[in-house]
């Protein structure tokens, strides 16, 4: 196993750079490009948020991206993992590989998006906040549960996807929904009480109330915040790979 | 000797789904109207197929559309897996399984040289090592790069066999895959595999061509309905498959018997 891993390293680093050639093929800012996306829905969402909405939330924009960078992070890979397969269906049919390697060079290529937009935003943030956060020692710590948990949607959904090819479109659907029931341009405490328990069913619900304590409020999580995160992560995981294992062998003759 | 590829009771079933349900709505849909609902079909393309292919040795693999040659080699290739029985490859593996092999179409040539590479398990610096070689044996170096989809079928075909060939295989699988080469081309892939021949390589190649069968293999097994029909010596066997497609031609399907007939008829 530990062999197979380190024989198709540079098999995973290969992929990873076949996602940025196939998106990012002939313009020169290249990945670049990838924070267009971002600081899009962060304009808007300032604006229509703080100016026209006028929320109750000090220091607004900090606020906001301290949420939304996460979020698509899951979001972005949740919808490039429905069709890591079906894209590479050629590479599937032809040649042996271990399969979970393109649901997971996905997951990678869209974790390296998200760090150069946290690269680029973060500083950015605190020059409007004025102070940073010692809490933010904790970040990379949250990134690599967020991380795992992602991978275990990721391996669900392509794997689902084969079976079902309308899950592409519902995906893109249920993410639009969730991401409105997700506390990201609003805070959790502005939910209606009896309806907050509800909100706290939905993983992203906690990473996101997680993010926006080490990068907003100045909060360190609380060992019970960790445990929570790592539940999700590790069920994610579990039922992700379940789902997987289960369909990779057929996947050549399925697609 | 110990055999470099070993067949054993091999079986393989595949569903085939009349009207089917690809997506979640239509599978919604079957459960209320009938006529939208999905058929399952089984349908045995390998039946209890046993060989051994020595090291160093080339078996040739030949029969009509539709016997089994590719799923039989992509179960050695180990991209379909077996129903029942078992393969078992010792070395490195070498597929062209039908025209080209996994290849990213929006890609250049160079860019899928070394992700095939890397899909067949070497490192970036060993396929920095064999890429001048195998651009040279390709032709290819004024569309190297170029996107893959914009390649012809033949030069596809030129690409595919010179990653293979020059992956340093223990084990290589080729299937109809020089066909579409030009003639220049295909003498030199003949070429170019007498050598692995000489160099102790085992080849499995299924052909249409049969006299290309007789020049290159040292043995040959015909399959017919997922059936090893014939295994041995390249006349007999040859002429074993000449026979049977003369009789088939000149309408004597009986000749087959109805017990031949791959559909085991159950429905799922
Ligand atoms: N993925 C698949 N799903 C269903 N049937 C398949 C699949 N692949 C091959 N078959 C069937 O298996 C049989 C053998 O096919 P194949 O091995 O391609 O034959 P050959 O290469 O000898 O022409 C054919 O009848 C084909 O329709
Ligand atoms: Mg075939």
């Amino acid at each position: 196993m530990l062999n197979d891993t380190l024989r198709y390293r540079d098999l995973l680093v290969a992929l990873v750079a076949t996602e940025l050639k196939v998106k990012y093929r002939g313009s020169a800012l290249g990945l670049l490009w990838s924070l267009l996306n971002p600081l899009a829905l962060i304009l808007i969402y300032s604006v229509a948020f703080q100016y026209i909405i006028r929320i109750q939330i000090e220091h607004f924009t900090v606020f906001l991206i301290a949420g939304l960078l996460p979020w698509g992070f899951f979001a972005s890979s949740a919808t490039a993992s429905t069709v890591s397969l079906m894209v590479n269906a050629g590479l599937l049919k032809k040649v042996h590989f271990p399969r979970e390697i393109l649901p997971a060079a996905t997951v990678l290529f869209n974790l390296i998006q998200t760090m150069l937009a946290l690269a680029v935003f973060l500083p950015s943030l605190f020059v409007l906040r004025g102070s940073v956060p010692w809490t933010l020692v904790f970040y990379p710590v949250v990134l690599a549960i967020q991380a795992v948990f992602v991978t275990g949607v990721a391996l669900g959904l392509s794997a689902l996807t084969v079976a079902f090819r309308d899950l592409r479109h519902l995906t893109e659907v249920g993410l639009t929904l969730l991401f409105w029931l997700t506390p990201i341009v609003y805070h959790i405490s502005m939910v209606p009480a009896g309806m907050q328990a509800a909100f706290r069913l939905n993983p992203m619900t906690s990473f996101v109330s997680v993010y926006q304590d080490i990068a907003y409020w100045g909060r360190p999580p609380s060992a019970g915040d960790f445990l929570v995160l790592i539940g999700w992560a590790v069920s994610a995981l579990l039922v992700g790979w379940t789902i997987f294992r289960r369909r990779a062998p057929y996947l050549a003759e399925d697609l | 000797m110990t055999p470099a590829i070993e067949v054993r009771n091999l079986w393989k079933r595949f569903v085939l789904r009349h009207n089917r349900a690809e997506t979640l709505k239509s599978r919604i849909m079957g459960v209320f109207d009938s006529r939208l609902r999905e058929r399952r079909e089984t349908f045995w393309a390998l039946q209890d197929v046993t060989l051994s292919v020595q090291q160093g040795e080339t078996l040739g693999l030949i029969g009509p559309n539709g016997s089994g040659k590719s799923t039989l080699l992509r179960l050695i290739a180990r991209t379909h897996y077996p129903t029942r029985g078992s393969v078992t490859v010792r070395g490195r593996v070498s597929p062209m399984l039908e025209i080209g092999i996994g290849f990213h179409q929006e890609l250049t040539g160079q860019e899928n040289i070394y992700l095939n590479g890397s899909l067949l398990g070497l490192s970036r610096r060993e396929v920095e090592r064999l890429y001048p070689a195998i651009v040279e044996f390709s032709e290819l170096e004024d569309f190297i790069d170029v996107p893959v989809k914009n390649y012809s079928s033949g030069m596809h075909a030129r690409l595919g066999f010179s990653i293979a060939a020059h992956l340093d295989p223990d084990v290589l699988l080729i299937d109809e895959a020089l066909s579409v080469g030009d003639e220049g081309f295909q003498r030199k892939c003949q070429e170019r595999m007498q050598q692995f021949r000489a160099r102790g390589v085992t080849i499995m190649f299924v052909s249409h061509n049969l006299r290309t069968v007789a020049s290159l293999c040292d043995r040959v097994c015909l399959l017919v309905h997922g059936k090893v029909e014939a295994l041995g010596p390249v006349d007999a066997v040859v002429s074993r498959y000449q026979e049977l497609t003369a009789a088939m031609t000149s309408g004597a399907e009986r000749m087959l018997g109805p017990e031949l007939s791959p559909r085991s008829g159950d429905v799922l």
